[in-house]
Formats: structure tokens, sequence, C-alpha cells
């Protein structure tokens, strides 16, 4: 590629229908407009899905594993993976076409995407449908479809273990469960048997094409631009990094799961299907007891400082399961949206959950929002299938959670996700549905902080997304993080003459003003946003369930908060308008898609 | 009991019964050169309950070790862990197992080497380097037989592969001429350059045997202690 540097210019092309494995070549602009990662697959999304409507299942539909220009360079915690596709989760109010969707972007830590890198590829994009179970075999340029028959039904930690023992050191993959395989639509990407890509329902994607793994080995890298200049900034980032005792043991005792609590206090966690903003047995949770009842190590990503990873291994009733305790998604969406606080059993269900490769955070939206339906008397027990779901059920949770991925009975219903489970239910249930664009919360609740809130889980382009954040500038931000490979949660520490921009500048060579840095963040939000439009998602489609405006929190720091559908009003047509979005339509006017070089879209 | 299991077993009773190197030396046929110089030798000690998998160890070894010219400055590499002489392993049940050259007292890999020992200076084509005390290669009398290779695999560590290019031995530890760069740049500080300890629990072990060990101290709640 001419005078490409720190990326190779080069996306491994695979179509599962026909094999036909090619290199194709990823336009230099593209590269320097949309970095890598979430950005540059978005760019690809739109390249090759023409026509608004398509099928998320169809195999048209382009399955991308991106990395980013950071990947594969030891630059402190920048390990991240996207996954982007068209989603499986999301529809709008009006459908304009019968498989409107939005697009979807899942992200995860681990070794997959370094490795990649080291493989040639700035990406993978994975098309077409295998006519039976397969996976990908990348060893550098040799490339393999090869089948997957012995592993199809496995589960994921299971696979994983299998992986290691066929081909160990040097290998990473990522994978689907049995949730990925049913093509349950929530169904996650794994690696590592525990680092999920977990949000959107990419896993879904995966599973419809027959694809149970990807498997890579690499040994390359691209030449920088400007390797001295690299160097010096890493030593920086490094020293930043040491300098910062605090910031860095804070992930390190503890990582998100230390938002439990702090989140509880303040009012803001979801509690029982965010009813409520904090949950009375939280200490039964917390960081500490997960310290001294389940934890036994920390584990880092590739070239990671953190270490927020906490592997653990439980006792008692639900113990004997080797697996990742919880943070702070799984624990709540589990946990404290469950009343769950038996921190076995809590455990349990995240192995449960991540060995069938399904997505935590909206396994615990269903669960909380059938336990509901069941207090409210709007479901009863033969709706269930006869499993007794309520508040703080442990078992009946479990239960429903075989009976989604299986397929079975009340459980195909309940693997499509609230939005259509109110649908079905009817009578008022959809006030209590907790979803944005079909897409399922997360765990931080809203009254408490309605207008930060509101605004981040609205209009992010995946559907309801808490890493989304409420400011167009922050958004645009995190747009542009999730291009480079590097991890949010390290973020803070890149600022000043260490940050993303100057890597950036050393690493390809493309220099870039603050400004036209930050557009990048802001050109990819917005290629999303005109792609969601394009499928018909309006600005209704942006409203929040109408809990957040009726049912304030009953005890707790957001005790007696409501926000009116007036604020709301006032809050998005704010934002629209620093956006320049049409208030109406929420469409991107004209001359923001201009000024952003987006007029390919129009 | 495995061929290994057998000669780890008898190395280490015949190092206590022997008092150490010395006595074991012509009978183990050490050579001139292989005997540590000032009676101690280092290597990497991995201090596995710090360790989280990151793999900046592999990084810093590789950039320090595959440097590269930019305008008649040597710098480092970008660090490719795949050319490093450290390389975590990982395990599921999440272990990682940082495995480097154990800088055994008795080097197995030596005493493999059928080349014939200079008369100068008692090297053979792999032999232990008297100003850093490590093993060093000496490819142009290497006759490529991979004997080194499977003395490691089979007796010690099995760090030491052949080259698939040149087929010679590489991913041997030279403590980075006694700077070591994955102990400077560990995070977690799990990495220490210290004295040999044939005793200690994971000494000259394979990163197979020590996730062994790991699964056993941290899954089965039953205690090993560290070494
Ligand atoms: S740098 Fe340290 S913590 Fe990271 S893998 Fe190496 S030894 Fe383990
Ligand atoms: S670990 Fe292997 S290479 Fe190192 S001294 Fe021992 S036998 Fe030789
Ligand atoms: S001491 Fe140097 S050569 Fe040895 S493993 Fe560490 S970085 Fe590599």
């Amino acid at each position: 590629m001419d005078n490409i540097f720190g990326q190779y210019g080069v996306l491994l092309d695979v179509n599962l229908s026909t094999k036909e494995i090619k290199k194709t070549p990823i336009p230099k602009e593209d590269l320097k407009n949309y970095l890598g990662g979430r950005g540059l697959g978005m760019k690809i999304l739109w390249d090759r899905v023409k026509e608004p409507g398509m099928d998320p299942y169809s195999p048209e539909n382009p399955l991308m594993f991106m990395p980013g220009p950071f990947s594969g360079l030891p630059i402190p915690s920048s390990s991240r993976t996207t996954i982007i596709t068209k989603s499986t989760r999301t529809s709008p109010k009006n459908k304009k076409y019968p498989h409107s969707s939005t697009i979807s972007y899942a992200n995860m830590g681990g070794f997959f995407g370094p490795e990649v890198k080291f493989a040639g590829y700035d990406g993978i994009v994975v098309t077409g449908k295998a006519s039976s179970p397969v996976y990908l075999l990348i060893e550098d340029d040799k490339v393999e479809i090869k089948s997957a028959r012995a592993y199809w039904g496995m589960g994921t930690d299971m696979f994983d273990k299998a992986l290691i023992e066929k081909f160990g050191k040097g290998y990473q993959s990522c994978y689907i469960g049995p949730g990925g395989e049913n093509v349950i639509p929530y169904a996650s990407v794994l690696n590592t048997a525990a680092r999920a890509a977990g949000r959107g329902g990419v896993g879904a994607v995966m599973g419809s094409k027959n694809l149970k793994a990807i498997v890579v080995k690499g040994t390359q890298q691209p030449k920088l631009a400007q390797h001295k200049k690299y160097l010096e900034l890493l030593a920086k980032a490094r020293q930043a990094f040491r300098d910062d005792k605090e910031g860095v043991e804070y992930w390190r005792s503890g990582g998100t799961a230390h938002a439990l609590e702090s989140s509880s206090d303040n009012g803001t966690m979801a509690v029982k299907n965010y009813r409520e903003g904090t949950f009375k047995e939280i200490e039964k949770i917390n960081t500490k007891a997960a310290r001294t009842q389940i934890w036994k190590r920390d584990f880092a990503c590739f070239s990671c400082r953190l270490a927020c990873k906490k592997s653990g291994f439980a006792k008692g009733a639900y113990g004997g399961v080797i697996h990742d305790g919880p943070e702070y998604e799984t624990g709540t969406m589990v946990g404290a949206n469950l009343l769950i606080s038996d921190l076995e059993g809590l455990n349990k269900i995240i192995a449960i959950c991540d060995d069938y490769g399904i997505d935590i955070i909206t396994t615990g939206g269903v669960l909380g929002f059938l336990m509901e339906a069941r207090e409210r008397g709007l479901i009863d027990l033969d709706f269930l299938d006869g499993i007794d779901l309520k508040w703080g059920a442990i078992d009946a949770s479990i239960d429903m959670i075989h009976k989604i991925v299986r397929q079975d009975g009340v459980g195909k219903l309940a693997g499509l996700g609230v939005k259509a489970l109110a649908e079905h239910i009817g009578n008022g249930s959809e006030e209590f549905a907790i979803h944005v664009k079909g897409h399922e919360l997360a765990a931080w609740n809203v009254n408490t902080r309605a207008e930060r809130m509101m605004i981040t889980y609205g209009t992010a382009n995946r559907g309801a997304c808490h890493l989304n954040s409420s400011s167009p500038t922050r958004q645009n931000h995190n747009a542009m993080q999730d291009s480079l490979g590097a991890c949010s949660f390290a973020g803070a520490w890149y600022k000043g003459d260490i940050s993303y921009r100057h890597f950036i500048e050393a690493i390809t060579g493309v220099e870039h003003t603050d400004e036209e840095f930050a557009m990048i963040g802001e050109r990819i939000f917005n290629l999303e946003k005109l792609f969601n439009y394009r499928e018909g998602f309006e600005r209704v489609d942006d409203q929040l369930p109408e809990r957040f405006f009726k049912d304030a929190h009953t005890y707790g720091k957001g005790e007696g908060i409501l926000a009116t559908h007036q604020d709301f009003d006032n809050w998005i047509e704010a934002y629209y308008k620093e956006r320049g979005w049409d208030l109406k339509t929420s469409k991107p006017s004209p001359e923001k898609i201009a000024e952003l070089g987006l007029n390919f879209t129009v | 009991m495995t061929h290994k299991e057998s000669s780890r077993r008898d190395f280490l009773k015949k190092l206590a019964i022997g008092g150490g190197g010395v006595v074991l030396l012509g009978k183990y046929n050490f050579l001139f050169g292989n005997q540590p110089k000032n009676g101690i030798l280092k290597a990497i000690i991995v201090d596995f309950d710090k360790c989280t998998g990151c793999r900046t160890c592999e990084t810093a070894c590789s950039a320090f070790h595959h440097q590269i010219e930019i305008e008649g400055e040597m710098l480092n590499g970008l660090g490719n862990p795949k050319l490093a002489n450290i390389q975590v392993y990982h395990y599921n049940p999440d272990v990682d197992i940082p495995s480097i050259c154990a800088n055994c007292p008795d080097t197995p890999c030596v005493n493999a080497c059928p080349v014939t020992p200079d008369p100068i200076t008692g090297h053979k084509a792999i032999f232990r380097d008297e100003l850093t005390q490590s093993i060093r290669t000496n490819h142009s009398v290497c006759i490529s037989c991979g004997s080194c290779s499977r003395a490691c695999e089979s007796e010690r560590t099995g760090v030491i592969k052949m080259n698939s290019i040149s087929n010679h031995p590489e991913h041997i530890c030279d403590h980075c001429g006694g700077n070591p760069q994955c102990v400077m740049n560990c995070p977690y500080d799990a990495l220490s350059f210290r004295e040999v300890d044939v005793d200690g629990t994971y000494f000259g072990l394979s990163p197979e045997e020590i996730a062994e060990k790991l699964f056993e101290r941290y899954y089965a709640g039953e205690e090993v202690v560290n070494g």
C-alpha cells in the first residue's frame, strides 16, 4: 500500500457462501477519516449495505471484526476490538421496512484485535453464510475455512479450553456459544471465555452465518510513520500511569465493580427493573464481598495497566464455577435489578450467560421485566411455563435462561427482548419495558440524573447504550476512542502531550489539528445516525420508556425526582440543535453533512 | 512417573547431596564456562500471584532485542511479542504463565549439545557466557540438531525453540546484558532479577506444569507454597 503507515490498508474479506477469501484494499482516505475500529467498520457497513431495510440475518449483512491503529502496539490499555454489523435488536416505532434496524457495534477487550493486526489486517469482514458450521483459521496470509462440526453446541468455556488445547500459545480467538448458534437475537461474541462483545446481537449475526469462531495468529507489524516520536510518547504514557498510583489502583482493586456501591448510594443503580435506584442489600455484592468470597486473581488485557478483570471461584450451593466475578454491569443487571443478593448465585448466573454467549445486560433486563409483569399479574405461571420467576429467584432465573437459549416455550418470546415481550403481553406493560429503539438499557438508572441519562440512552446509535455519553462532544470523543482500539477506562490518562491525536500522528503520519481530530468522532457518530435515519429512525425513537416519567424512586437519593415530558423535549431539542440536526425528524442538516464530508450519503 | 519428573527429581536430589555445582562438575559434564563465576547465578523470577497476563514483558523484551535503525540511530522496535525471549502462556481456568529460561545451574541444554567445545573458550554452540552468566548461542558452529531444545523441553522449561528459518536455537533470555527490560516494564512488579533457586516451587518447570500448580492454588482451594 502506498505511503500508508501504522496500518496495512488491507481488509480480510471472507464470503462464507462462495468461500471466496480475498484482501480488499482500504482507501487511504477512509483510514484517515475513520481511523479503524468502530469508525472504519461503520464506513464499510455504509459502503456495503446499499439499501435500507436489509434483514440483519441475511447472508449479505457484513459482520466486521475491527482492531484499530493502536492495536498490537504496547500502548497501555489498547486491547479493544469492535464488532460491527446491522443490528438484530433494534426497530423504529414506525417501521419503514419490515427489517428496519440500526447499526450495531460491540466492543471487547482481551487479545483478539492485536492478533488480527499481527496477522497483517486492519480488519476482517465476513459476509455470506456457510452451509454447515465452520470456523475461520488465519495464520498471516494463510486463511482457511474449517469445519466446526466437532465444536458446535459447545459452551464458550469448554470451547475456549478446546481451542487452547488444539492451538496453544500464539493463537487468539473469538467465538459464539449456543446462544449465537441458536441465533438468539441478543447473543454475544466472547474471547478468553469471559471478555464479551456483548451488546447489539453481534453473536446472533455470527451464528446466522454458521460461523463458530475466528482463530488467528500473526507475525507482522506495520511500519510507523514517526518511530522515534512514537517511542517517546509510549515512554511518557507508561510514566503517566506509573505516576498515578491511586488512579491505577482504583481499577486494579475492583474495576467497574467499585461502582456497585457508589451507584447504589447515589441512587443511580438499576434496581427492581429500574423501579428503584438504590439496592438495600448492596453490601452483599460489593467489591469487598467479592474480594473475600469470589475473586481470586486480577487479569489484564493486552498491554493493559489496569487489570480490571477478576477471575473468581465460588463455593457454596452455587459454587464450583470458575469464572469472572461480577463487575458493575453484570453485578447490577442480574443482581440488583432482579433483587438477587446471593453473590455465589449471581456469579453462577453470570457464568451461565457467558457460557451460552448471551448479552448479560439484556438478559437482566428481560428477567426483570418478566418478574415485574408477574408481580403485577399481567402474566401467570402458565405463561412462564411453570417457572416461578419472582424477585430474587436465582433458580428460576437460571431456568428461564436455559429456556431462552434452547428456544423452548416462553423462552422463544423472551429471547426476543423486552420490546417484543411487551408487545405480546400488552396491558400497558410497555411502560416498564426498559429499552430504547428495542435495545435494553444498561445498569445505570435514569431518574436521579435524568437529563444526562435520557440523552445518553436516547441518542445512542446502537439503541440504549450507557457508554454513549450525554454531550455531543463526549459522544464524538467516545466514537473516536472506539475507533483506535483504545480502552475507555484508560482514556483519562491520554491528555495533553500524550493525547490520542499525538499518537495517531506518530503512528500514521497524518497530521490533524485538534479541531480536525475532534471532527473524526463527529463524522463517525453522524454517519451512524444517517444510517439509522435511512432505516426510518426519527425523533420519536429517541424517547425513553414511560417508567422514567411516571415512577419516582420511593427511597434513596433519587427519591421523588421525576422528569417531565416537557423537560425531555427541551433537553433533546437542545441536543439536536448542538448537533445540527432537524428538530422534527432528527436528520443531520445538509450543512452538517457537507461539513463532515458525508455527502456520499445523500 | 514421566521421564521429566524423574530427571528433575534426580537433579534436585543430587544437588542436595552434592551441595551445589562444584561437586557436580565432571560428573554432569560441566565444562569450563558453565560454572557460575562468583557462585551466584541469576534469572528472571516470576511472582505468579502478581502477574496479570498483560504481556507487556513480551513486548518490552522484543522491542529491546529487535531494534531498528532510524536515521542512523538504533532504536527499540515495535515489540512484536512473537519475537520475545519471555513468552506468556494463557490457560483456562484463568492463569497466565510468563515462561523464561531458568538459567539452570546444571545446564541440560548445554550438556546436550554435541558440538566439540572450542579448545580455548570451552564453548559449544550453546554455552554459559562468562560475563553475563546467561546461556548464549554461537550460530556459526551450531549444527541445527535441536538437541538443546529437546533437552530443555524434556527436562526444564522448554523455552528454547528452533528458529523456523535459520533452524538455530532461540528465545533464550540474555538478561538484556544485566538490565532486564521485562523486569523494568512489568506494570505489576511481577518480575524480578535474582538468584536462581533450584528449590523454588516453580524452578525449571514448563508453563503447563506451572499452570497445573496454579489451578490447584487458586481454584481448588489448596494452598501451595509460593516459590
Ligand atoms: S508484564 Fe508482568 S504482569 Fe504482565 S504478563 Fe509480564 S510478568 Fe505478567
Ligand atoms: S531453562 Fe532451558 S535454556 Fe534455560 S538453562 Fe535451563 S535448560 Fe537451558
Ligand atoms: S531479561 Fe531481557 S531477554 Fe530476558 S526475558 Fe526479560 S526482557 Fe527478555
